[in-house]
């Protein structure tokens, strides 16, 4: 064949007429752009909050641990109780994005980035609870396997140990789910970003071009980790239970704490994704993306899980009668009727009780009403462990060693910087990271184009 | 050599272009899309990707990594804890266990950067921020005296247009 005439040529090197950009782009990529003046408040507010929450912690440094208020026996207070809360709320993400990945349950893909980064800051939150609960940080090191001068290692058989593991293997995978997920979007991002950004994005989407190759290898990495990750976050919580179950404290030594602690993990960190994630979809008018479908789906779990932890609080009883050890029936009744009543009935309430409007659809749809719901379960949550780790060791078997511990000011301080650095990194990620997984939701609305078009599909 | 460059509005479109192209011997073409599409992915090459060896290597790495360190370090010095052997599996396994997850995963990203050839500096000359919107491409690189059947082949599955973008 003969080359096409010249003219013919140049009209095909002219370029295009442009086209108006995808309408997904703009709407998410438009939730980065410019920050309101209350945006500037919020971020302020958390970053004070957490100077001051460090300035407790330099303090504690200083003076000792006994600014918290422990009181023989009771040794871990609300550091350990919010570590373990922190930790339960990251299970949704990966939740989110590799079991219901594998499920291939197609309404994820809205929630799924916001989850994710959820999951990261919350792990990021928990770990600094493990440097912040030690007596001497300046020791902390002690706690991995590496060649010392005093040709020692670590305990393996201790479920410290493997705390120590599962949560930095979990901060890792998470990361790395994170990031390998975004990696699309901050090239779309890249292509239309200016300045600093497009620096940054450029840098971050490492030239990501959409080329079947890119795709091939990235759907088949996001397959594996997600393969990868379900048995990861079953394990997480299964393991931070096993720091209580393997101790012999009343109240703490079941074989029930896995699930439990996986169950109570996931309705926890559905209950945040939904606190964060309505005032988000509200401010930004993202209704079209996180549609109430989505919000009644993620309230379905919420439901699903609350009946798996009544069920377990109501075994636990149970088992505690049914058991016949003096000790474990007097740390139970003790828990509903002795000094840490009000906590523990704060948590049945909010955990096993008032969940149970979700049964009704009218309830699922109501978005305000949800929202208030998932404030309740969060409270409610952080007291299960409250109650399960207090009220556990200050009724150990001799009474004469008995004690009542009352948080510190200082502990509740740092509780609070807690939320404040969770919701730090979470406001800047709103505003440097598209919080919609944008490729996944194309892939959707170009699906059912071509099915309006009658494509071979 | 010349590229062509067709720009396609469904993926379905993109899969049958290139089956086609590749059929009739014009191999050295890319398609960009916008969102994963197996069957885009799949007509340009049929072979699973290669990322699945990196996790398994990593995965199988991490597990004898796990046991290993774990019952060397406590013969290594030995301290009796608890009665219990200084090599015990059921302990050790939760860091077995961990350490596949952990290793399986970095090669996982290891293998997602060596096959899927990330990251590049090079961007290539058909690229265009369109394919990050909602638009496929499919480019294909010819000899001269192919660009019109290259040209008709494009045209002929539902291009919305054809560009040269190397003469």
């Amino acid at each position: 064949m003969t080359p096409p005439p010249p003219e013919a040529v140049a009209a095909m090197i002219r370029p295009a007429p442009r086209r108006p950009d995808s309408r997904i782009n703009r709407d998410i990529l438009s939730v980065m752009e410019g920050a309101s003046l209350g945006y500037w408040v919020l971020l302020a507010s958390a970053v004070l909050m957490v100077h001051v929450a460090g300035a407790i912690w330099i303090y504690q440094v200083y003076e000792g641990l006994g600014i918290a208020g422990y009181v023989h026996p009771v040794f871990w207070g609300v550091y350990i109780v919010t570590f373990v809360f922190w930790v339960g709320i990251a299970h949704a993400g990966t939740l989110i994005s590799a079991i219901l990945y594998l499920f291939r349950a197609k309404w994820r893909n809205a929630i799924n980035r916001s989850a994710e980064a959820m999951t990261v800051f919350a792990v990021l939150t928990a770990a600094q609870f493990l440097g912040i609960h030690v007596g001497r940080i300046w020791k902390s090191y002690f706690i991995l396997p590496y060649p010392n001068q005093r040709a020692l290692w670590v305990n393996f058989k201790s479920p410290l140990l493997w705390d120590t593991f599962a949560i930095s293997t979990y901060a890792t995978i998470s990361a790395v789910f994170l990031y390998i997920g975004m990696i699309p979007d901050l090239a779309i991002a890249r292509d239309r970003a200016v300045g600093w950004r497009k620096v940054l994005y450029g840098a971050l989407a490492l030239g990501w071009q959409g080329t079947s190759r890119h795709w091939k290898a990235h759907t088949r990495s996001v397959l594996h980790l997600s393969g990868l990750a379900t048995p990861l976050v079953l394990s997480v919580h299964s393991v931070v239970s096993w720091d209580f179950a393997m101790a012999l404290v009343p109240g703490w030594h079941t074989t029930i704490f896995g699930p439990y602690f996986v169950a109570g993990a996931i309705f926890s960190g559905f209950a945040m994704v939904l606190t964060m994630m309505i005032p988000v979809r509200r401010i930004f008018g993202l209704e079209e993306y996180i549609t109430d479908y989505h919000l009644e789906n993620m309230s379905r779990f919420l439901l699903l899980t609350s009946i798996i932890v009544g069920y377990a609080y109501a075994s636990e009883y149970f088992m505690a009668w049914y058991s016949g050890v003096e000790a474990e029936q007097t740390s139970f009744w003790m828990r509903a009727f002795g000094p840490y009543w009000i906590s523990t009935w704060i948590m049945i309430l909010c955990n096993a009780v008032f969940p149970q409007i979700l049964w009704f659809k009218r309830v699922r749809t109501h978005v305000p009403t949800l929202f208030v719901l998932s404030v309740l379960v969060n409270v409610g949550m952080w007291f299960e462990r409250y109650v399960i780790i207090i009220t556990g060791l200050s009724r150990e078997y001799n009474p004469s060693t008995w004690g009542i511990y009352t948080p510190s000011w200082y502990e509740l301080g740092i509780l609070a910087g807690s939320f404040a650095f969770f919701s730090m990194f979470f406001l800047v990620f709103l505003k440097l990271f598209p919080v919609i997984a944008i490729a996944e939701m194309k892939e959707l609305a170009i699906h059912e184009k071509a099915h309006r078009q009658g494509g071979a599909h | 050599m010349p590229t062509l460059l067709g720009v396609y509005e469904r993926p379905d479109q993109v899969a049958e272009v290139a089956t086609r192209l590749r059929a009739r011997g014009y191999t050295d073409l890319e398609t960009y899309s916008p969102a994963p599409f197996a069957e885009v992915d799949d007509a340009v090459d049929e072979k699973p990707s290669r990322v699945r060896v990196f996790t398994l290597i990593g995965g199988l790495t991490g597990v004898v990594t796990g046991y290993a360190m774990t019952i060397w370090m406590a013969n290594d010095w030995p301290i009796m804890l608890g009665g219990k052997p200084f090599s015990s599996i059921p302990p050790y396994t939760i860091i077995g266990f961990e350490l596949t997850i952990l290793f399986g995963g970095l090669l996982t990203v290891l293998g997602l950067f060596l096959v899927g050839g990330l990251p590049s500096l090079h961007r290539d000359k058909a690229y265009s921020p369109r394919f990050s919107a909602e638009e496929f491409g499919v480019a294909v690189r010819c000899q001269d005296r192919d660009v019109s059947e290259v040209d008709a082949l494009l045209r002929g599955h539902g291009a919305e247009e054809v560009s040269l973008v190397e003469a």
